[in-house]
């Protein structure tokens, strides 16, 4: 019946902070299909992290279940590869050992000496040739995502996890990440193109990078819905964000996030 | 750095001085070695003006300057105090020259003594630093999720070690054994401790970032853990380290039969004071020396700290 990658049904959680239980997430369901770069988008508080932690095998949930390929997920996994806001590199690794390491731990075949050799490969494509010998302190924060990303792909996992990854970078260099990420992912072709499941609160990346995007809203966090994004790949972002159906799409958007908070405080008495 | 920063320096003048104050004529009424005197501080000088010429940082110049200058004041105090105008009793207060000579006189005797305190000291060390390390890591990661070790580590390591020498005499067949039991103890509740505290402070995104690469138990400890931990580990391996060398020159001074503590003693209980002054300045210098040692361990290891 289905062929996606990673099903979510009925997805349930509950978090407990001063031992009181909590719903974060509250009834979710969505697919992610094979090859398919899905953003999940909602305001703050809206769970939308926590849903990544389940994805990642760090949380538990309630109830529901998340399958990857038909098989139920338990726990944490090296088909998945994830790249976090910070600290997903070991501070204490140059940047060509914490590359070296996530080879290690998801690709069995890959010999020792391979490794290095691989490391640096994905350094120049992500353009850190000439710093595989830094440590991540000795990096701006960009570089250091830029290094996080090289990890991830160059584990090789059919899948990739990024919660919130640039949402420490600055505004330039935020786009040029963007802008990376996309050229790296879509450059695999259609075929070999990873499934990519990518949190944000930044909706122009949402609209950049996705081929459909999952709004969620806040108390309990649930899918509100599915938005297909309507643009042809290759994007390019100054030629996209000319046209007039991106600034309907992204009002929609922006429509289906603020229309879910304006109800809850009070409806037509904000001022947007 | 100019040639006039490089050579134009207090310390040189104050060299000088001390070499003047050495051509005054003597006071004292038991030899007092001023040639030996006179040796040590061209050596010195020397080094200073090598280390002028190659060093490249102006700030770590400066140190080494002013530390030769302090040592140069010191001298021409201690001589002129002792050797030139007695202000000092000669028997109690010993004059440089007469130090150094016996340093130089002794000095196979100060070895085999500073061989036999490093090797009682770093016996006990490493051996806590090895058990204290491992258990730290494992009781701190279960611990992470609360429990009682903490202030069983408090109630311990707030045991002055120096208490359990009568209890170590009796337990142990020797008393280096002794000594090297309650250097154990001085070090392995601080290094425990540290370890400690340094797993329970690891961000919470560091064992994600670790758990999502689905990092085995022994490499979660020892990769992930241990280095995250490291600095904390230091802390308390510095705390140990200072706490051995008082414990093993107290617990040299009590019974041993060498050791740097024992020499100081033993002299000392024969009145010869000048050997224990030279006992004294050969702690120190031994001390020191361990800790600029260890302190450049701490810095390679932890040269990705920002």
């Amino acid at each position: 019946m289905t062929t996606n990658k990673i099903e979510i049904k009925d997805l349930t959680v509950n978090y407990i902070e001063n031992k009181k239980s909590f719903n974060a997430l509250h009834d979710v369901n969505f697919g992610v299909g094979k090859g398919e770069f899905v953003s999940v988008i909602g305001a703050s508080g809206c769970g939308k992290s926590t849903l990544l932690s389940v994805l990642e095998g760090l949380y538990a949930p309630a109830g529901g279940s998340v399958q990857i390929d038909g098989k139920e997920l338990h726990g944490t996994g090296t088909e998945r590869g994830v790249v976090f806001q910070h600290y997903s590199l070991f501070p204490w690794m140059t940047t060509r050992k914490n590359i070296e390491f996530g080879i290690k731990q998801s690709r069995h075949d890959v010999k020792r000496s391979e490794r290095a050799k691989i490391a640096d490969e994905f350094l120049t494509k992500v353009g850190l040739s000439g710093f595989g010998s830094k440590y991540p302190s000795q990096l701006s924060g960009g570089m250091q995502q830029r290094a996080a990303i090289a990890r991830a792909l160059a584990m090789n996992t059919e899948i990739l996890l990024m919660d919130e990854p640039f949402s420490a970078i600055d505004p330039k260099n935020r786009v040029l990440l963007q802008e990376l990420l996309l050229k790296l992912w879509e450059g695999d072709g259609v075929e070999e193109r990873k499934t990519v499941v990518f949190v944000t609160h930044d909706i122009d990346e949402a609209i950049l990078l996705s081929d459909k995007i999952v709004v969620l809203t806040a108390h309990p966090g649930t899918v509100n819905e599915v938005v297909n994004v309507p643009f042809d790949r290759p994007r390019r972002r100054d030629d996209l964000v000319k046209t007039e159906e991106y600034g309907k799409f992204r009002n929609r958007l922006l429509s289906l996030l603020y229309n879910d908070i304006a109800e809850r405080i009070g409806g037509d008495e904000v001022v947007l | 750095m100019t040639l006039k920063k490089r050579y134009l320096r207090l310390a040189h003048l104050l060299f000088i001085a001390l070499l003047l104050i050495q051509l005054l004529p003597d006071h004292s009424t038991k030899a007092v070695y001023t040639s030996y005197l006179v040796k040590f501080a061209i050596g010195v000088e020397v080094i200073v003006l090598a280390a002028s010429a190659l060093i490249k940082k102006e700030e770590s110049l400066a140190l080494l300057v002013d530390i030769a200058g302090f040592v140069y004041v010191l001298l021409a105090v201690w001589s002129l105090a002792t050797a030139k105008y007695n202000y000092l009793n000669d028997l109690l207060f010993p004059a440089p020259g007469k130090v150094i000579h016996q340093f130089v006189v002794d000095k196979d005797k100060i070895l085999i003594n500073i061989k036999s305190s490093l090797r009682t000291t770093l016996k006990g060390f490493l051996l806590a630093t090895a058990v204290a390390v491992p258990l730290g890591l494992f009781v701190g990661w279960s611990a992470r999720l609360g429990s009682a070790a903490t202030y069983i580590t408090k109630f311990f390591s707030s045991i002055p070690p120096i208490v359990y020498i009568p209890y170590g005499i009796a337990l142990l067949p020797t008393f280096k054994s002794v000594s090297v039991f309650v250097i154990f103890l001085a070090t392995f509740w601080p290094v425990f401790a540290g370890t400690m505290s340094g797993v329970l402070g690891v961000d919470k995104k560091i064992i994600d970032s670790a758990k999502v690469l689905n990092v085995s138990k022994p490499e979660m400890l020892f990769k992930v853990i241990l280095p995250a931990s490291l600095q904390q580990i230091f802390l308390g391996c510095n705390q140990g380290l200072s706490v051995s060398f008082i414990l093993l020159t107290s617990a040299e001074m009590i019974g041993a039969k060498d050791g740097m503590g024992y020499y100081v003693k033993y002299y000392s209980d024969f009145g010869d004071y000048t050997r224990t002054i030279t006992g004294l300045l050969v702690i120190g210098f031994v001390v020191i020396g361990v800790t600029f040692l260890f302190n450049k361990l701490q810095k390679r290891l932890l040269r990705w700290k920002p």
